[in-house]
């Protein structure tokens, strides 16, 4: 609401071409549907709070009341405003869109972490402060789960490397790029809950798998990739980089293509070995694109769940678990909905802080930040 | 051969008058009483029995189609055709490959085309099942009228009044008398009223390799290491325990040998009951219900002396067993690891030995035997805190582990009397005697539950080896009718409970906690579980569940 | 180093990868052939070491011998396939149309709404995309069963577009901040208003990003699990989930997981090998101008 009445889009020279009649009707459409809006949303709390006759039997038209508000506030600031309210109609729908769906959740969100409530409990939903907060820093699971994460995001660098030394191997003057590019992309495609299957289940299966079978036949007895603490973190690290290194490959192999050829044929002649020119000039030259695949890479590896969720359920004896794979057990083994929440809560203003800073350090290395 | 069939069962009726096909085939089942009529429902059994046959592969969506449709004689005595056009039922029900509601969906299939009902299918993955049900109970969004259910969840469903109870025609139909005794009341219900239709049972058997136990070789060996008992198949836990520290590193048949298999990776509560049938014999008194949990003031049992001895256990059979065993689930060991000729024995419930003979995976025809649960020569008392030897020797407690799986009618129906009607004929139809037969005679999830179901002859007659089938059928038998069975507590959060302990014991294979250390913090996560959930409740339908 | 060295371990290093890269795909195809006891002997080549048998298709009836046959589980898979196709175009093609919008706007206009300029904008976006799913897992149980929304394609359609609007917000905020504003400058000029420039001019040029927009949101919709599972049971349900549910208390049907796990990549496994170009114009956008 505040949100329409200031609505001033690149309030320049445009706006001063719509005559007040029009911005008077515009600012009456805009305070007429959020009058109408307003009053469904009080008559429904009322209804459901049992203090209201009439009412809907669910929320849907509010929703669609909302939507219909939405409507006029881009018709009304188009009134008001003009040109500049037609600006404003670029990014009101998906703004619009984005905090209908959001708001709820993240103020109940924010709710139940302060609440305890087990799903089973015959008392239903009971306010408890800060409770499950001090639980949370008492709670081991949660913090060998955070450290696991700082080895999963740690691991990302190993597999930008991988991913560079492929970039690098397709740029160079082969035969057959298009197929050995596609090859590389495909893993991209298939869903983690294939790849936990049909690779974390059945290709590593400890007797009849045949990366197992094969770690023998090269002499390692005792391939027990997923039930030793010591490997099975980095099986599962692995798996997980199989399906995203195309990604970051991707984005390198076309911030190499993008380098100019002649920077590093001038390398060449001032007698630079194929290493020295790729440390003092590719490399840094590639630092803004690393930098933007890592930091997205790094945002997609903090909710890294699936797969260990198949394959490990965070075993053997905590090894592998994830925060996200943690909370998930913790919500959906044990329906403590409250306490769940809570840990969810609590990661995402870690991840937020740690984002933050991660753009803050990066962002001067980096061409774009958002 | 279903004209055959079909002409057959109305010659049938026409004898019995009026009598309905389902009461004749009732009181018949395997008494003598009226020849012609007994035939006629014993070769239905055995025709069904024989699709596909046993050794012709693994049954597929034609083949329950086609059992389905034989099977119909009782929903015809009571329903029109055509009766319930118009109804919809949903069905909430697991979707694991081949069983459950991948299997109802062809077993109901003739039941919808003569009824006219229409059934959506809910499907769950077996992980996703107790918070579905716990998501749908908590935000009042209970949308199916029929849910596939282990017992137990009755807490949580019964508990709160969710379910429909079962009208007695129902209970006529599908000859509730059947049940093996365990499975009558006061398990059979909840706060006295009836409302299961049993589709299973449920109870940890204990399966081991008779060709190890029957080899000569590592016979002559076991004398040679010094025991003093022969080599033979272990009755109670202590000998299970020599006799997996005794084939580390042997062979048979040139392949490793390993003794017992334990789950040691959770697997959404249900690793617990393997811990559960190794301690039962430890911490099942005789003269006590209750083995987990304090009955009067639901204190935890799972850090006394018999579940501690019972972790180390597993701790000292560890080294022994497979390499991979920290990543190994019950899923594994009963079908990566036994099924697949790894390990000589193990706990499972009997869906092993159904699979022995019927799975394609399976390379242990011949070789496998069954029996009730290992023993223990001593037993804790909770009660006067001390290890006690019985007068009648080593103490048996067969672990009931999950009641088994039951079809439920939610009390949503209740108000449309149709509908309701509808639902309950579905859930009789696929929980009827003669359909149950086929069920626990191949791969679906279900176990023989019935007493008419531990008639050897039938079986053989499926294609069964006799000495196989007579010790499978037995070891469920005695473990289904053993006084002293150890019955878990159908209380709400169960799986919490169960699901709490295994993230721990997960910590204490691992080596990161001792066996008494972890008990101890199990027990406080419990103790704060039930704080939770409401104490005086729990412990109210805890005594209720038990008929206490 | 001798060039043919170099080019020889050039060669051999791509060919390395291609196995590492492909060989899993070709096991979740072959596997779908095998019967139980090519599974437990570790088979790997068919026609060599094992026969290839039609179990895996058999097990959802699209075997040679049960496609004309009554086939439950066949019915399922195609219900639940259609399901898949327009939850995960249908979320797209919404994402696409309010995402490339905003996008434009942002790129091109300096907004200020209350205190929110366009970094803010967005950031807010962006976030959206950080949040683990699992957090709203609860929130949007209970909103969704407010709004009738529980088992809908509707509501389905409605979470995949917000999952997949920021990425699509990223990648044509790129795609249009690389278009010369001089083009557009040039029509407003000639009295074209901004939403007519924007589809005359603007849209055409960047149609190709467009494309590689949507169909990198089609892949991340159509593998999506979570909320699939959370918040369908009967008249939305979508393949993931059949997929993930394979296994339970008779072991795993290898073979019929095969097959299912086949089937749900088949489709995106085609569109990286016919529309691999786009998906990389759609990852580089961001990256690099």
């Amino acid at each position: 609401m505040a949100l329409a009445a200031r609505v001033n889009a690149d309030r320049d020279a445009v706006s001063a071409l719509v005559s007040d009649q029009r911005r008077i009707l515009g600012r009456t459409v805009v305070r007429a549907a959020l009058l109408g809006f307003a009053l469904l949303l009080l008559m429904q709390i009322l209804f459901e709070l049992n203090n209201f006759p009439f009412g809907f039997p669910t929320w849907l038209p509010i929703l669609v009341a909302y939507g219909l508000w939405g409507v006029a506030l881009c018709a009304g600031s188009i009134l008001q405003h003009g040109e500049a309210g037609w600006r404003a109609l670029f990014v009101l729908p998906a703004i619009l869109f984005t905090v209908a769906l959001v708001i709820f959740p993240t103020f109940f969100g924010l709710y139940i972490a302060f609440t305890d409530w087990n799903l089973s409990s015959v008392d239903g939903r009971k306010f408890n402060g800060l409770a499950n907060f001090y639980q949370l820093i008492q709670d081991p699971y949660f913090w060998n789960a955070l450290g696991n994460m700082v080895f999963y995001v740690v691991s990302v660098l190993v597999q930008y490397a991988i991913a560079f030394g492929l970039a690098l191997l397709l740029n160079a003057d082969i035969k057959g790029r298009k197929f050995f590019r596609v090859s590389f992309l495909l893993p991209f495609m298939l869903s983690p809950v294939a790849v936990s299957w049909m690779i974390g289940k059945s290709m590593l299966e400890y007797r009849y798998g045949p990366i197992p079978r094969l770690a023998r036949a090269l002499g390692w007895d005792n391939p027990n990739l997923l039930g030793d603490e010591r490997f099975a973190k980095f099986t599962v690290a692995a798996m997980d980089a199989w399906v995203w290194i195309p990604f970051m490959m991707i984005l390198l192999l076309a911030g190499l293509q993008a380098l100019s050829k002649e920077i590093q044929e001038a390398a060449k002649v001032d007698g630079a070995t194929g290493w020295q020119s790729f440390w003092q000039i590719t490399f840094p030259l590639m630092l803004p694109v690393s930098l933007t695949a890592i930091v997205l890479r790094v945002i997609f590896q903090l909710k890294l769940a699936d797969i260990v969720i198949n394959t490990t359920s965070g075993g053997p004896g905590g090894a592998t678990d994830t925060i996200s794979s943690f909370i998930f057990r913790e919500y959906r083994d044990r329906s403590n909905v409250g306490y769940g929440t809570m840990i969810a809560e609590v990661y995402l203003v870690l991840i937020i802080i740690f984002i933050t800073l991660l753009l803050k350090f990066t962002s001067r290395y980096m061409q774009k930040t958002t | 051969m279903r004209v055959d069939l079909y002409n057959l069962m109305m010659n049938r009726r026409s004898v019995l008058k009026g009598t309905s096909a389902l009461a004749a085939a009732t009181a018949t089942g395997t008494l003598t009483a009226a020849p012609q009529a007994a035939s006629a429902a014993d070769d239905l059994r055995a025709q069904i029995l024989a699709i596909p046959g046993v050794g012709k592969g693994q049954p597929t969506d034609a083949d329950w189609q086609k059992v389905g449709a034989m099977c119909l004689d009782a929903t015809k005595a009571s329903v029109k055709e055509g009766e319930f056009k118009g109804v919809e039922l949903s069905f909430l029900g697991l979707n694991n490959q081949n069983v459950h509601n991948v299997l109802f969906r062809g077993l109901s299939k003739a039941w919808a085309d003569y009824t006219g009902a229409k059934i959506n299918w809910i499907d769950l993955a077996q992980s996703d099942y107790n918070a579905r049900l716990q998501q749908s109970i908590a935000t009042g969004t209970v949308d199916f009228d029929i849910a596939e259910m282990g017992a137990p969840f009755e807490g949580d469903v019964c508990g709160k009044g969710l379910a429909s109870v079962m009208p007695d025609w129902v209970a006529k139909q599908i000859d509730m008398d059947d049940y093996v005794g365990y499975l009558k009341a006061p398990v059979g219900t909840w706060e006295g009223k009836t409302y299961r239709v049993s589709c299973d049972g449920d109870c940890h058997n204990f399966n081991y390799r008779s060709d190890v136990f029957a080899d000569k070789g590592l016979a002559d060996e076991w004398a040679k290491a010094g025991n003093k008992t022969p080599w033979g198949v272990p009755t109670t836990w202590q000998q299970v325990q020599a006799v997996t520290l005794f084939l580390k590193g042997k062979k048979l048949d040139g392949k490793d040998l390993y003794g017992y298999l334990d789950p040691t990776k959770g697997w959404g509560g249900f690793a617990f009951y393997f811990l559960g049938s190794r301690a039962t014999a430890y911490a099942k008194h005789p003269d006590d219900k209750a083995f987990l949990f304090d009955i009067d003031t639901m204190k935890p049992r799972v850090n006394n002396p018999a579940w501690v001895r019972a972790i180390q256990d597993v701790l000292d059979a560890l080294p022994s067993e497979p390499a991979d065993q920290l990543n190994a689930d019950p899923g594994t060991t009963g079908f990566q690891q036994f099924l697949a000729g790894t390990g000589t024995m193990l706990s499972w419930w009997g869906d092993i030995g159904s699979n022995v003979n019927t799975n394609d995976s399976s390379t242990i025809q011949g070789k496998t035997a069954f029996s009730i649960l290992p023993g223990s020569d001593d037993v804790y008392n909770s009660k006067a805190g001390k290890w006690e030897t019985l007068a009648s020797g080593p103490n048996f407690a067969p672990n009931m582990a999950y009641i088994g799986w039951g079809i439920y009618v939610m009390a949503r129906v209740d108000a449309d009397p149709v509908k309701q009607k509808a639902a309950w004929s579905l859930a009789a139809h696929l929980g009827g005697k003669d359909i149950s037969l086929w069920c626990s005679a191949y791969p679906s999830g279900f176990q023989p539950y019935r007493q008419s179901h531990f008639n050897t002859k039938e079986w053989v007659g499926a294609g069964y080896d006799e000495a196989f089938i007579t010790s499978y059928l037995k070891s469920e038998a005695d473990s289904y009718n053993h006084p002293n069975a150890a019955i878990e507590p159908r209380i709400p959060g169960i799986f919490q409970y169960y699901s709490g302990a295994e993230d721990i014991l997960a910590q204490i294979y691992a080596g990161k906690m001792k066996a008494q250390e972890g008990a101890d913090a199990i027990a406080a996560a419990w103790d704060k579980l039930t704080d939770q959930l409401g104490r005086e409740n729990q412990i109210k339908l805890y005594k209720a569940s038990l008929g206490v | 180093m001798p060039p043919a060295l170099k080019t020889t371990l050039i060669y051999a290093a791509l060919l390395f990868w291609t196995v590492i890269a492909l060989f899993p795909i070709f096991w979740t195809f072959t596997t779908s052939f095998k019967t139980a006891v090519d599974v437990t002997q570790g088979h790997i080549l068919p026609f060599i070491e094992y026969w290839p048998d039609w179990k895996g298709l058999r097990s959802i009836g699209l075997s040679p011998d049960t496609i004309f046959l009554d086939s439950t589980p066949r019915e399922e898979f195609f219900k639940r396939f259609y399901n898949s196709v327009i939850a995960s175009t249908g979320a797209s093609a919404l994402a696409l149309v309010i995402g490339s919008t905003a996008a434009y706007g942002l790129s091109r206009f300096q907004y200020r709404f209350a205190i929110w300029g366009n970094k803010d904008i967005s950031f807010f976006f962006l976030s959206q995309l950080i949040l683990p799913p699992v957090v709203l897992a609860m929130p949007f149980l209970v909103l969704y069963k407010e709004l009738a929304l529980l088992d809908s394609m509707v509501g389905l359609i409605l979470i995949y577009t917000l999952s997949v609007l920021p990425i699509v917000i990223w990648i044509m905020r790129d795609q249009f901040d690389s278009i010369p504003v001089e083009l557009e400058q040039a029509a407003l000029v000639d009295g074209c208003s901004s939403w007519s420039a924007f589809f005359k001019i603007v849209v055409p040029i960047a149609l190709p990003g467009m494309v590689a927009a949507f169909i990198l949101s089609v892949i991340l919709c159509w593998n999506e699990y979570f909320f699939a599972a959370l918040l369908t049971s009967t008249t939305a349900k979508t393949l993931p989930v059949m997929v993930a549910s394979q296994t339970g208390s008779q072991g795993i049907a290898w073979w019929a997981m095969a097959a299912l796990a086949s089937a749900a990549i088949l489709p995106l496994l085609l569109i990286g090998i016919f529309l691999e170009k786009y998906i990389v114009k759609g990852l580089t956008a961001g990256a690099v101008k």
